[in-house]
């Protein structure tokens, strides 16, 4: 019977996007699904002036020549940052410039989600391994637009989904965060978004929600407390639940056999909510560490067992 | 969903003239970072200078000739090093869970399931007794005889008193693990400001009060709560020294000794990292600097009012009368038939009980502000044994409305109650409660040991973290500050389990029981992994390959 290998919020680490697709082969995983939250939050400039090439990578400025910046580049794609080569001067037209700035993320966003496409294409085509994605609420629109494109990988959002006789509905929507991403709404649209797939669903016994937001209430959406300013509060210590009330009424009303979610990555965690078996495999991506998911399914059992794991 | 941020979000990275180093856009969790005040406020009540921190000093008139405050100075550098160990570790794996997730991730599952669950879980059960007694020495009995409740004090004196102060000190712990951290954080700092005044009262009635003053009321105060006749400070003296106590000067120092000390002065000094398993909950834990600052000031700054309340102590009342007032009272000679609790002789200098009263109600804050933590880290350990599936799935269970993770409090509360019982109304069974620190510092070992093989064992997540720059002649400073933290460890073990004359009451040879205790947990641990694994692969889960990482290539 086949067996699932989750994972989610990569946020650009290439590291993590490697692991993912050499998790097919290593946990003999059928199927691998990305929870959404792919692009990174951050380019790393690497200042070309005077023939030798600055950047700072968590800590002092290093400077290197023209024959080490892929090397380093390759660093900073692995943890999860975008490098971008630039002279002086077009730094500072990015510093200045916001739409400019906007317009260079959204590139180096979608060149690397490109890349990771390829990456896919050419390490398991053949294979006869699934690959979905299903963008999360820091993805931009046009990410999805590069999905398609891929031969292997298949876009997860808004869709049902056959896997071996299981039926799979996906979103990367989130109910609203302090940081106005892209794909948030209200609870309310967000219902009728989960909703629209889920009243679908012929078999629920044998559904599966991947749903990028947890469920509220449920432990896996705890993050730590913020101000309005966005400062931590009690030195981090203070957790507050900041899931989904949508999801958590879908979860409660369809009971499907297995519920996915990711987006706090704190959250790290299963849970039971009724029949529902639900997961968030939480997130290191930082370090270059794939928290993921195993999920073995049976064809009477459904969920037979699963496994959380640190790849 | 949460990162730290070095600039806005939303912005370039620079400060006003500066280059910027990274450009970041609108992504959810870029938080700002954490204060390392709240967070040195934790670490501050874990090396509590009051509760842990007087009854671990009353213990020191056992090594008379060792200088208190170098030991002092000597344990606050040593366990720096703990502090650096631990802050490196938490940059490297910010991850809840602390010494389990380390331990495992490094060492190997199997291992760092035992030895942190027997740290963090089951010693911990020993620690709620432990608890009971403070609050009794510090809180209960004292208030009583100010207050005249002689009845109240003969209760708590008892093994039904003091197991009823084990069920108040679980029943507090269990309201706080129910009203979330983010009330109790609220609640530390209420006890944090009010307790430091109470402090100042201390010191300030210490500071203006000469030792005849003391004397004198020490003696008018031994009469009218305790019915102690004549020169009670004297008779004290006397007791304390027919006990055993060989009086030595203050400023007398010999080098042997002062090591001596170091095993009582962890019972409340090793502990600065003890927030460090739940890290993983805060992502700006990844700076370096934040958990590191925190613990250090945390150590730091308790050590710096230890020695300002010790050399008070001695000033006002005395260093032969506050070592000779513990040895009589453990010896059951003393005339004042209850703990000599510093706070309650510094407030006799004032003629009145009701401000004594108040004074100890006020220092008790420094008891309430602290002990809600007990099983804090205990839970985050739990859960990160039930998440890897080597505990039940119910361990890690949080009830829907309020959020109270039962499981583990469960796990916690029922064996806690247990031993609570056992240390209250079977005393030869007490030397096991004195081995608590040391299973403890065996846990962080264990960490540490980990730290010190990081860098090749762990080569992937050590290369790609931010202390991956730091060396030392070449050798990963991680690796150079864990071991100097280990030989201290090892140095005060072997104090603690071999010392010729039992000095801590731990030596093995003395006391059996507590080996037997101490194995039997381990065993116990060693089972439930054995079965865990036995059990999750009857269900296709193989325990063994939860840390193996996955080919990036």
């Amino acid at each position: 019977m086949p067996r699932i290998f989750f994972a989610t919020d990569l946020h650009g680490s290439e590291t993590c996007w490697r692991k993912f697709l050499n998790a097919a082969k290593f946990y003999e995983a059928d199927i691998l699904i990305c929870g959404g939250d792919m692009t990174g939050k951050a380019i790393i400039p690497i200042i070309e002036e005077n023939g030798h090439f600055t950047y700072t990578l968590g800590g002092d400025p290093q400077v290197v020549a023209a024959a080490e910046v892929v090397e380093v580049e390759t660093q900073i794609r692995r943890k999860g940052y975008y490098p971008l080569r630039v002279s002086p001067t077009r730094l500072a037209e990015l510093d200045q410039n916001a739409e400019v700035r906007g317009d260079v993320f959204r590139q180096v966003m979608l060149e690397g989600v490109k890349r990771w496409m390829e990456l896919a294409d050419e390490k398991l085509g053949g294979t006869g391994v699934r690959v979905f994605v299903c963008p999360g609420n820091d993805d931009e629109f046009e990410v999805d637009d590069v999905i398609r494109s891929s031969k292997l990988v298949e876009l997860g959002e808004g869709r049902l989904i056959d896997i071996a006789g299981f039926t799979m509905i996906s979103t990367g929507w989130a109910n609203p965060t302090p940081w106005n991403t892209h794909r948030e709404e209200s609870e309310e649209r967000l219902s009728e978004r989960i909703e629209a797939m889920a009243s679908q669903i012929k078999d629920l016994s044998r559904a599966i929600f991947n749903l990028h937001t947890p469920p509220y209430r449920s432990g896996l959406d705890e993050a730590p407390a913020i101000d309005a300013d966005l400062r931590l509060l009690h030195g981090g210590r203070a957790l507050r639940p900041v899931g989904s009330k949508a999801v958590r009424d879908a979860i409660d009303r369809y009971q499907p056999m297995l519920s996915l979610h990711g987006h706090v990555h704190e959250g790290k965690g299963a849970v039971t909510l009724g029949k529902t078996l639900c997961i968030n495999p939480g997130s290191a991506y930082e370090e270059g560490m794939l928290m993921a998911a195993i999920v073995n399914l049976d064809a009477a059992k459904g969920v037979k067992s699963y496994q959380l794991v640190n790849g | 969903m949460a990162d730290t941020t070095m600039s806005p979000p939303g912005t370039g990275g620079s400060a006003a003239g500066a280059r910027p180093s990274l450009f970041l856009r609108n992504a959810t969790g870029l938080v700002k970072a954490w204060s390392t005040f709240d967070a040195f406020v934790y670490a501050f009540w874990s090396v509590n200078l009051i509760t842990l921190g007087l009854y671990g000093m009353s213990f020191v008139y056992t090594v008379p000739d060792g200088q208190l405050l170098v030991a002092i100075l000597l344990f606050g550098v040593l366990t720096t090093f703990l502090v650096i160990t631990y802050a490196m570790l938490v940059s490297v794996m910010p991850r809840t869970g602390g010494d389990y997730a380390w331990q495992s991730r490094v060492l190997g599952g199997g291992l760092g399931f035992v030895l942190s669950i027997t740290g963090w879980w089951f010693t911990l059960f020993l620690w709620a007794p432990i608890y009971a007694n403070i609050l009794n020495a510090q809180f209960f009995l004292p208030l009583a005889y100010t207050l005249g409740w002689s009845n109240v004090a003969t209760f708590f004196t008892s093994a039904s008193g003091l197991f009823i102060s084990c069920l108040i000190v679980l029943a507090f712990v269990s309201v706080v693990v129910t009203l979330g951290m983010e009330t109790y954080a609220r609640i530390q700092k209420i006890c944090f400001w009010i307790g430091l005044v109470g402090l100042a009262v201390v010191c300030g009635l210490l500071l203006f009060a000469s030792q005849s003053d003391f004397h004198s009321a020490f003696n008018r105060e031994a009469a009218s709560l305790f019915g102690a006749s004549g020169d009670a400070y004297q008779k004290t003296i006397d007791a304390g020294t027919k006990a055993g106590y060989a009086p030595h000067d203050f400023g007398f120092f010999s080098l042997g000794p002062v090591f001596l000390l170091l095993p009582w002065l962890a019972f409340y000094l090793l502990w600065p990292n003890w927030g460090a398993t739940l890290y993983g909950e805060v992502r700006g834990a990844k700076d370096i600097r934040k958990p590191f600052w925190s613990m250090f000031w945390g150590l730091w700054v308790t050590i710096a009012m230890v020695a300002v309340v010790m050399i008070l102590v001695v000033k006002t009342m005395g260093w032969q009368f506050y070592n000779a007032a513990n040895a009589a009272f453990y010896a059951g000679t003393a005339p004042v038939g209850t703990w000599p609790y510093p706070v309650m002789f510094a407030g006799w200098l004032v003629d009145s009980h009701l401000f004594q009263a108040l004074l100890i109600v006020v220092m008790g804050l420094w008891f309430f502000g602290w002990a809600g933590t007990l099983f804090l880290s205990s839970t985050r350990v739990i859960f990160a044994a039930a998440f890897d599936r080597v505990l039940p799935a119910w361990a890690a269970n949080i009830s829907a409305k309020r959020r109270v993770p039962y499981g583990s409090l469960v796990l916690m509360i029922v064996p806690s109650i247990i031993i609570s019982a056992i240390y209250s109304y079977v005393p030869k069974f007490q030397s096991v409660f004195l081995d608590a620190t040391a299973v403890l510092a065996v846990t962080f070992l264990a960490t540490v040991v980990a730290a010190i093989i990081l860098p090749w064992r762990r080569k992937d997540l050590y290369d790609a973290s931010p202390i991956a720059r730091y060396k030392v002649a070449g050798i990963p400073t991680i690796t150079v500050v864990a071991v100097i933290t280990a030989i201290f460890l090892l140095f005060m073990l072997y104090e603690w389990s071999f010392n010729s004359s039992n000095l801590y009451g731990t030596a093995f040879q003395s006391t059996l029981n507590s080996v037997y205790y101490f194995l039997a947990t381990y065993v116990v641990a060693i089972v439930i992994y054995v079965v865990a694994r036995i059990v999750r692969k009857n269900q296709g889960i193989d325990l063994a390959r939860i840390h193996h990482e996955i080919p990036v290539e």
